[in-house]
């Protein structure tokens, strides 16, 4: 897996390649002649020829007498053979659990009463085999010649799973890094708004997983849902290759057939609803310069719905797939508001949904929501043009037969088959269902798929630029905002109190900490602060003495990775073996900046703005926008306390690129009179926050001024 | 794209075709002109690809026009005498099929999957751009600024994006294979009209192509359509530039820095390796899986999961026509400093040029490749490919079916042996990647 990463990373070089269709600005034609040509017919394109007929093979079906239902397409192209185990249950409410079922299927893979995770390794590598368990199911593929022991280690993981207390603890870990990279990624925030507004929190689909979640998640929990649900009558066995119907029986009889039944739950759901109306929802994302839209809603829309294949064609010629997309076409090409602009409408058993997206530049997020309306509309009150029509079944219909090279996709079909109680022949007619899509049943579908009074508008953005533009497209005028999780928030909207200005959100922030008198009497200030990087304790040790002397090293107690000084006039930056000097530019300012204590102390009043009251991490907080030498910094105060809360900064870390820094700011303490955070939560520099924690700060404890020497 | 080079792993991996694999037949011959063609009929599912392989990659450029075969790649979608601008992906995609092209060192590779019933279309398609694409002031122009902005994306704004880059600049001085794919932008933006021209009538002609058609075909009406389409198309007349470069053997080890936007240090660690096809290459390549494949390999199994010194390592061999080159590198954990990891993997080396592996191990490596090899032909896309390689490279596309006898041929010894003569810390690059300096924590 990770060695995949890094090949694929570097195969990007090796290997150079095109995407042909390229944005293309230049439309003067100059036509050439390179070579002579004399051949006319060649002017046209060829006619094609007559459709081959797709035959998509057989598949036979059996129960055995656990419950236990198995699927069996024969294959022999390649002498391999694949067993997929998966459960048929509905996905479960996990509440405030979210992620247990996919840390359960961690835990499978991470060793067996019999083996250890190495052992397993060692086991699937030695016969070139893939085995993966998922918590709703294990799938496992090799060379037909080796499935005896292939089927050995895949029924060891699905039979008798070890739960290691070391293991789990690592699936937590990482599973804790990944989920706060999606802090700062807007398309995981529209993922979690788009997941709740929805299904609602009360649906599988609308729980969002967060590390408050994940620390929730016991291994009792895992083994409980896995003694539930992992039930021979709660399954289906799809076997797929080069193995002949007798065999398989044979097999399955083998591996599974002592399998114990067991009683399974009903898992049921209420269908959530389409919202009556247009919503917005808005996330906040300070610095953004682009806006994530989202226009979404549930649908009652399995597979096997009677007019799907008039819904695929309709989704075909609005975003689908195909380059020439109405979305892609006008958003992309006409206007050139977004790289690419899509829509989808998904069948699924709980609840299916319709999805329209694209990211586009902030100061096109108003219009692009107007052009995807206007699309959307479109499709509903315009019959499309049979050309349209034609190439979007054609291009349906090529991407059906590309499937059918893998022997899986009729696997899939069999599967869809008996869950859905489609007739036999659901796929073998499937083109000519297809071709017989006419004008008016795209239309139809349209009318009743497509509906953009009555949806979800989720936008993820910069909310100064953009709330007042978008406020429109509710149907109340009122936009609803969420954090990055999908939780609501209160009170973003809070009108400001008349006689409140920056420089007295300030000043009552100065107040707060201690007063001015008190900071300006710091001559020295140490902190100590720990953070975690990747499993390795890291420490930060600051020094700073007035009025603008600092010395900072990160390193990890035997070596140091990063080290920054400033002795009043020259900025130092090195570590790891290198330094640079600098008595100007962006290093020297940055680090300028950070020999300063207590910033605050010299704000003045034409250098703040207050842009009104946002919530942050729950609290109500005056936000100011600092602008010093031309760049601006937002900071958050606590409306309650006055204390600093968070600060957002964009800088330019290469040209081109800008990257947006928020630290949020807790567990304030008094130290030598001052109140100071001892947390302090990076994110957005790298690509999992950096928590920061304060070991020890002193206030006013002598330093050796030698310290700030550079050399 | 990407999985393509997924594809050419399993490709060197693809010596197995053992008794119980498919073999795969195919009709191979030469029209006139020279272009060589490869047809293959698998009447499975109602689809077929139509590729062209070029035998121009960046090593064919001159030193002062660089990136020109990368670039012709794009150009060459602009369109034709009879083909509007962009219009070669809207046939594609109105004909219900999909399409793509890439660039290596070696040579340029253009394909399309379509419906069977479209095949001629294919033809058409492919021998417009072999027979009178349009180069022309203005494609160039806009051509040459999607591929600065693919530079950026690709290489400068992308993690560990130079690594490839970096590396063959110091593990060649001589030979072509020293400059990047992409190009310096200096020649691209230097390069007049007539230099395209001259570049597409020198390697775009039908001796220097490979036309591999697999899929729903009739071997018949196809080879009447090929004659039709490929036919008149007229052979190149000038002799066509292969560097014949020898790069001196390295002298000692070359070691530098790289400062890149990254979070986390890297080492690489680059040897220079025997031509594929040799073998020799097949024992490295033996030796690399034995490092790097799965869970259990050597690498991961020392420096992730036990000493868990590393995010990631592995080690793989590119696969070049003139020299190959083995690419070991890690990204190390926070806090580990790169020499440390550097020092384990070197253990590793060692261990594998003192120490015979055991029987086990060796049946594993077996396994896994064979395992890669079987699973590789599973689409006729990938036949297409495998074949026209197979017949470019080595002459003999029914290196399909037979490529497994060289790697069975590989001993324990002989990738002990590997290890010893192409693994030398003498004669390598390593490079740290440092995080750029100037954010604070």
């Amino acid at each position: 897996m990770k060695l995949n990463y890094i090949i694929i990373l570097l195969a990007g070089f090796f290997l150079i390649q095109c995407s042909p269709k390229v944005a293309d600005k230049m439309e003067e034609k100059v036509v050439e002649e390179v070579t002579t040509n004399t051949e006319a017919w060649r002017s046209s394109s060829p006619a094609a020829g007559p459709a081959r007929k797709i035959n998509l093979g057989t598949f036979n079906t059996f129960d055995m007498d656990n419950g236990l239902k198995v699927i069996v397409v024969e294959n022999h192209k390649l002498p391999r053979v694949s067993y997929s185990l998966s459960l048929m249950n509905k996905q479960i409410n996990e509440k405030d659990k979210a992620g247990m079922v996919s840390f359960l299927g961690q835990m499978l893979n991470s060793g067996t009463t019999n083996r250890t995770k190495a052992e397993l390794d060692k086991a699937k590598d030695f016969i070139g085999a893939n085995v993966n368990a998922s918590g709703f199911g294990v799938f496992a593929t090799s060379l037909t010649k080796h499935q005896d022991k292939l089927l050995d280690l895949m029924t060891d993981i699905l039979y008798n799973p070890s739960f290691p207390k070391d293991e789990f603890d690592k699936i937590l870990k990482q599973n804790l890094s990944g989920i706060e990279s999606s802090k700062s990624d807007p398309n995981a925030m529209a993922g979690n708004v788009a997941a709740v507004v929805n299904y609602g929190a009360s649906h599988p689909y609308g729980e969002v997983e967060t590390a408050e979640t994940y620390n929730s998640i016991s291994i009792k929990d895992c083994k409980e849902y896995y003694n539930t649900f992992f039930k021979p009558n709660n399954a289906y066995l799809t076997i797929v290759g080069d193995i002949t119907i007798d065999e398989a029986k044979a097999n399955a009889q083998k591996y599974f057939g002592d399998w114990k039944k067991g009683d399974v739950p009903n898992v049921t759901h209420d269908m959530p609803a389409r919202p009556d109306e247009a919503k917005v929802a808005l996330v906040n994302k300070d610095g953004a310069v682009q806006s994530v839209v989202r226009i979404t809603y549930p649908l009652d829309y399995k597979i096997g719905s009677d007019d799907m294949m008039a819904a695929s064609c309709m989704n075909s010629i609005l975003g689908g797939g195909i380059f020439m997309g109405r979305l892609m076409q006008n958003l992309r090409e006409d206007k050139a508001f977004t790289y690419g602009a899509r829509s989808s409408i998904t069948p699924n058993k709980l609840v299916g949904n319709f999805n329209a997206s694209a990211s586009v530049r902030t100061e096109v997020t108003d219009s692009s929501i107007v052009e995807f309306l206007y699309e959307m509309n479109r499709m509903a009150s315009e019959p499309v043009s049979e050309d349209d029509l034609q190439l979007a079944k054609n291009s349906l219909a090529g991407s059906f037969a590309r499937s059918l090279e893998s022997p899986q996709t009729l696997a899939r079909f069999a599967r869809n088959i008996a869950e859905y109680n489609l007739p036999e022949d659901y796929y073998s007619t499937y083109l000519e269902r297809l071709q017989a899509v006419t004008v008016a049943d795209v239309q139809n579908a349209a009318r009743k798929y497509v509906t953009a009074d009555r949806a979800n508008i989720v936008v993820v953005g910069n909310k100064d630029e953009i709330a007042d533009k978008i406020k429109v497209f509710d149907s109340d005028g009122e936009l609803d905002y969420y954090d990055a999780f999908g939780n609501k928030l209160e009170q973003m909207d809070t009108p400001l109190p008349m006689d409140i200005t920056g420089e007295i959100v300030i000043n009552d922030y100065l107040k707060a900490v201690g007063g001015a008198g008190k900071l300006q009497a710091v001559k020295t200030l140490e902190s100590h602060f720990t953070t975690e990087m990747m499993g390795q304790a890291i420490n930060i040790d600051m020094y700073q003495m007035a009025p603008n002397m600092m010395a900072m090293t990160v390193g990890n107690g035997q070596m140091v990775f990063q080290e920054m000084k400033f002795d009043g006039t020259t900025a130092m930056t090195g570590g790891m073996g290198q330094s640079q000097t600098a008595t100007e530019g962006p290093v020297f300012e940055t680090t300028k900046e950070q020999a300063v204590m207590f910033p605050q102390l010299s704000y003045k009043a034409d250098e703040l703005e207050l842009k009104g009251i946002d919530n942050v991490e729950g609290e109500s907080c005056y936000k100011v926008i600092v602008t010093r030498d031309g760049k601006s910094e937002t900071q958050y105060y606590s409306v309650k306390t006055g204390l600093l809360m968070r600060s957002v900064k964009s800088e330019e870390a290469a040209p081109g690129q800008v990257v947006t820094m928020t630290t949020d700011m807790s567990d304030y303490k008094e130290v030598g009179g001052i109140m100071i955070p001892h947390k302090m939560v990076t994110a957005g520099a790298m690509p999992t926050p950096m928590v920061m924690e304060a070991k020890s700060i002193k206030v006013n404890e002598a330093i050796d001024k030698a310290m700030f020497e550079i050399k | 794209m990407r999985f393509f080079f997924i594809a050419i792993i399993s490709l060197l991996l693809s010596g197995f075709a053992s008794a119980q694999m498919n073999k795969i037949d195919f009709v191979e011959y030469d029209l006139d002109n020279g272009l060589h063609v490869i047809l293959h009929q698998d009447a499975s599912t109602p689809i077929v690809t139509v590729s062209i392989m070029y035998h121009v990659g960046s090593k064919n450029e001159k030193p002062d026009k660089t990136g020109f075969a990368h670039f012709f790649e794009h150009l060459l979608f602009e369109g034709s005498e009879n083909i509007e601008r962009g219009e070669y992906d809207s046939y594609i995609e109105k004909a219900g099929g999909t399409l793509n092209a890439n660039t290596s060192y070696d040579r340029t590779y253009y394909f399309e999957i379509l419906p069977s019933n479209q095949l001629e279309l294919g033809l058409w398609l492919e021998s417009e751009r072999l027979l009178h694409a349009k180069v022309e002031n203005k494609g160039i122009e806009t051509q040459r600024e999607v591929v600065k902005e693919e530079r950026r994306q690709r290489i400068d704004n992308q993690p560990y994006g130079s690594i490839l880059e970096e590396t063959m600049k110091r593990l060649f001085t001589k030979h072509p294979y020293k400059w990047p794919i992409i190009g310096y932008m200096e020649h691209l933006n230097a390069a007049e009209e007539m230099d395209y021209k001259n570049f597409y009538s020198d390697f775009y002609v039908p001796n220097n192509a490979v036309l591999s058609i697999a899929g729903d075909l009739d071997i018949e009406q196809t080879k009447v359509w090929v004659e039709k389409y490929f036919g008149s198309i007229p052979r190149g007349t000038k002799e066509i530039y292969r560097p014949n470069v020898i790069e001196p053997e390295m002298t000692g080890e070359v070691r530098d820095t790289v400062y890149d936007n990254i979070q986390l240090p890297a080492v690489i660690q680059a040897y220079r390796i025997p031509a594929q096809g040799t073998p020799d290459f097949y024992a490295v390549d033996m030796l690399s899986t034995l490092l790097s494949r799965g869970g259990s390999s050597r690498l991961n199994k020392t420096i992730v999961e036990d000493q868990q010194k590393a995010l990631t390592v592995g080690s793989f061999p590119l696969a070049l026509e003139d020299y190959s080159v083995n690419l070991a590198f890690a990204i190390t954990n926070m806090g580990i400093d790169p020499s440390e990891v550097e020092s384990s993997i070197d253990a590793e080396i060692k261990k594998a040029q003192e120490e015979l592996m055991s029987d086990e191990e060796f049946q594993k490596l077996r396994n896994q490749m064979e395992n890669d090899f079987v699973s590789s032909n599973s689409r006729v896309a990938g036949i297409a490919e495998s074949l026209a390689n197979y017949h470019m490279y080595f002459g003999d596309a029914n290196l399909i079916n037979t490529e497994l006898d060289r790697y069975l041929a590989v001993t324990k010894e002989d990738i002990r042996e590997a290890a010893r003569k192409y693994l030398r810390p003498d004669r390598r690059v390593v490079l740290y990647y440092l995080p750029k300096q100037n954010n604070t924590p």
